[in-house]
């Protein structure tokens, strides 16, 4: 009977054990099955936006054609945007279940419309969603607690460690099995409902291998540190105690100060508050002169500058130039929210390298595109998008020009990034 | 410095071994020969411990040497402790695996294992009730126990045994049978070293006894043939050899 095996059965025969893994692996499967019904939501929503899409287009464009008036069509129609989630998003759900994965924008300012996401759903934003990152971060690291802590103290307690110190090759033969096979029980408890999930959603080789290495990783350093105090300490208790206080600093309390201290080194507007500068800007418009708002549009859009002027109360020349000179008001703000936020990112990568609780945090969202940057990325997305929305209006409205029931199929269409399976 | 001897399986010689400046085995020689029990016999803080620890080489010595069947375990501690087996005082198996699987599991510990058979047959010897092999040991006896440890001592064939007070706790029925158990060791050629403070209790097992006191021997008898120890000349002699 080799080490191993002979590890492997004496462990099997040890309920407690068993029943730890076992807890482990229906808590990998309800964080895995809660990513995957949730990433399946945000499939579906957008599934079930299509047809709704194209149905709304159509009674928009049925009523404008008969006007023909492009600045009906260019304020009524709206134009749908996603960001499905990735092949991997159901694994660590990050941002991805409180920022919008489907916006529809019109070519009105844009900044307003961006960040209607960030009031959405509070309350799931606060404690965060239960996924298999939740699992792997913070409940993880429980059970190789449990199960290393009392390594050695449990077997002083029972009167056993001195027959075993006595063993001929006692570490090889006895200790680095029995920690092996408690560590490949712990990884295999953590890697069969990933593989399944990642099964599921088709998540690429190489994503799997490295979420797969993430979980080894994370494991291995939890393991090194319960075996550090296990060896250094001399009762069970006390050395449950102990990595149960290193476990609430590690995996609670420093990410929480360090969240505090990096959101206070980093000051940052909210994204509703930008979008509440941008609507009094826009608002603003109706109350001053017209050439307080056309002036500025012609500086910076000479293009429109040789158009005829804006003689009627209402034109929508000036309306959606109010919109973007709205935009361009908070651009400077806009901007700063982003290199915030961005600032913010690479404090908490440089936090991660110290603190391995962030660090396979950040890891494993990065890796499913449900971070900040990944949700900034969708965001470029949507101007880029936006700014095709003004460049096929634009020419109607301030050429005057009528705007047909064909001219709806010639409006950009948004193209997500390829992430489905 | 005792004598040595081709048929001595565990030999001291002038050990000495001290936490700072307390000294705790000061000159320790002592020497078991095949087919003989050694009862090292002496009161608490007389060093018992802290001989058993290094002779399963779990400290070293600052000086003198230890050689158990031609190893010393401060130069090859793993090879030491394949030729030894120890029985500690309460003797702690796995209570969730049954004494067929502790004495296995053991076993496979030391790097051995034996057939079915051959389990059956050492606790046979042992005289383990037969209905209690395939039991989980959490009931058991502590005379039980030490049965199925010694069980695991037999079955790995280690030319030396040590036994950290092994009466200790046993009624006087368990006694009589670990004695006679321990004299059909010897008499199959294993050196046994009996570390107790129990006068009574190593009198009825052993041939030789040494007093240990303050860390080294100060008084060693035999007791050869069919004569025993005489209890009461032993306790004065203890007495009278221990320093004032």
């Amino acid at each position: 009977m080799s080490a191993m095996t002979r590890e492997l059965f004496f462990f099997l025969r040890l309920r407690s054990g068993i029943a730890a893994l076992a807890l482990l692996l229906l808590l990998g499967l309800g964080g895995v099955a809660s990513g995957l019904l949730e990433t399946q939501r945000q499939h579906d929503a957008i599934a079930r936006m299509q047809p709704l899409q194209a149905s709304d287009v159509s009674a928009i464009s049925a009523w404008v054609s008969r006007s023909g008036d492009p600045g009906n069509a260019a304020y009524y129609t709206f134009h749908a945007t996603w960001n499905p989630p990735s092949d991997l998003a159901f694994a660590a759900l990050g941002l991805g279940d409180v920022a919008p994965s489907i916006l529809r924008v019109r070519a009105l300012g844009l900044e307003a419309q961006l960040y209607e996401g960030d009031i959405v759903n509070p309350e799931v934003a606060m404690p965060g969603r239960f996924d298999f990152a939740f699992v792997l971060i913070y409940v993880a690291p429980l059970f190789v607690i449990l199960l290393l802590h009392d390594l050695f103290s449990a077997e002083r307690e029972a009167g056993r460690l001195g027959v075993l110190r006595s063993t001929p090759q006692a570490t090889a033969r006895l200790w680095a099995p029995r920690i092996a096979v408690r560590l490949a029980g712990l990884l295999v408890a953590l890697a069969l409902p990933f593989l399944l999930g990642a099964f599921i959603a088709g998540t690429p080789g190489w994503k799997t291998v490295a979420v797969l290495g993430l979980i080894a990783a994370y494991l291995a350093f939890w393991a090194l540190l319960s075996l550090a105090v296990a060896r250094l300490g001399t009762t069970s208790i006390g050395n449950g105690m102990t990595l149960a206080a290193l476990w609430l600093v590690l995996a609670l309390v420093a990410p929480s100060l360090a969240h505090v201290a990096i959101n206070t080194a980093v000051p940052l507007r909210q994204g509703a508050e930008l979008s509440l500068l941008q609507r009094n800007a826009v608002h603003r418009a109706w109350d001053i002169p017209k050439t307080a708002t056309m002036d500025p549009f012609f500086q910076s859009h000479p293009e429109w500058a040789g158009t005829a002027p804006v003689t009627a109360p209402f034109h929508w020349k000036w309306y959606f130039a109010f919109h973007q000179v709205g935009d361009e008001s908070v651009a400077t703000l806009a901007q700063q929210y982003r290199d915030g936020i961005l600032e913010r990112s690479r404090l908490a990568e440089r936090l991660g390298l110290i603190l391995p609780t962030v660090g396979v945090q950040l890891a494993l969202h990065r890796l499913a595109e449900t971070d900040p940057r990944a949700q900034l990325a969708y965001q470029d997305r949507i101007r880029a998008f936006h700014k095709r929305l003004r460049t096929f209006y634009y020419p109607y409205i301030f050429n005057e020009l009528p705007f047909g029931m064909e001219d709806f199929d010639k409006a950009p269409r948004y193209a997500p990034e390829t992430k489905q399976p | 410095m005792a004598e040595p001897s081709a048929d001595v399986l565990l030999q001291v010689n002038d050990l000495r071994v001290s936490y700072g400046d307390r000294v705790v085995l000061d000159g320790l020689s002592l020497s078991v020969r095949k087919a003989e029990i050694y009862g090292l016999l002496g009161g608490n803080g007389a060093g018992k411990s802290t001989a058993l620890q290094a002779l399963l080489g779990l400290l070293k010595p600052q000086s003198g040497s230890i050689d158990i069947a031609g190893v010393d375990p401060r130069d090859r501690p793993d090879l030491a402790r394949e030729r030894i087996a120890y029985i500690p005082e309460n003797v702690a198996l796995y209570d969730h695996l049954s004494a067929k699987e502790n004495v296995s599991y053991f076993l496979s510990l030391s790097g051995g294992s034996r057939t079915t058979a051959e389990l059956e047959a050492a606790f046979g010897a042992v005289g383990l009730a037969r209905d209690a092999w395939g039991q989980r040991v959490a009931g058991f006896s502590k005379g039980m126990r030490q049965k199925t440890a010694i069980a695991i001592a037999i079955l790995r064939r280690a030319p030396v045994l040590l036994m950290d007070e092994p009466t200790s706790g046993l009624d006087p029925g368990a006694a009589a049978d670990f004695n006679a158990l321990c004299g059909r060791l010897r008499g199959e050629g294993a050196a046994i070293l009996v570390v107790s403070h129990d006068l009574l209790g190593v009198v009825d097992l052993a041939d030789r006894i040494g007093f240990l006191d303050q860390g080294r021997i100060v008084a060693e008898v035999s007791a050869k043939g069919p004569e025993r120890f005489d209890l009461r000349a032993l306790h004065d002699r203890f007495a009278r050899a221990r320093p004032a």
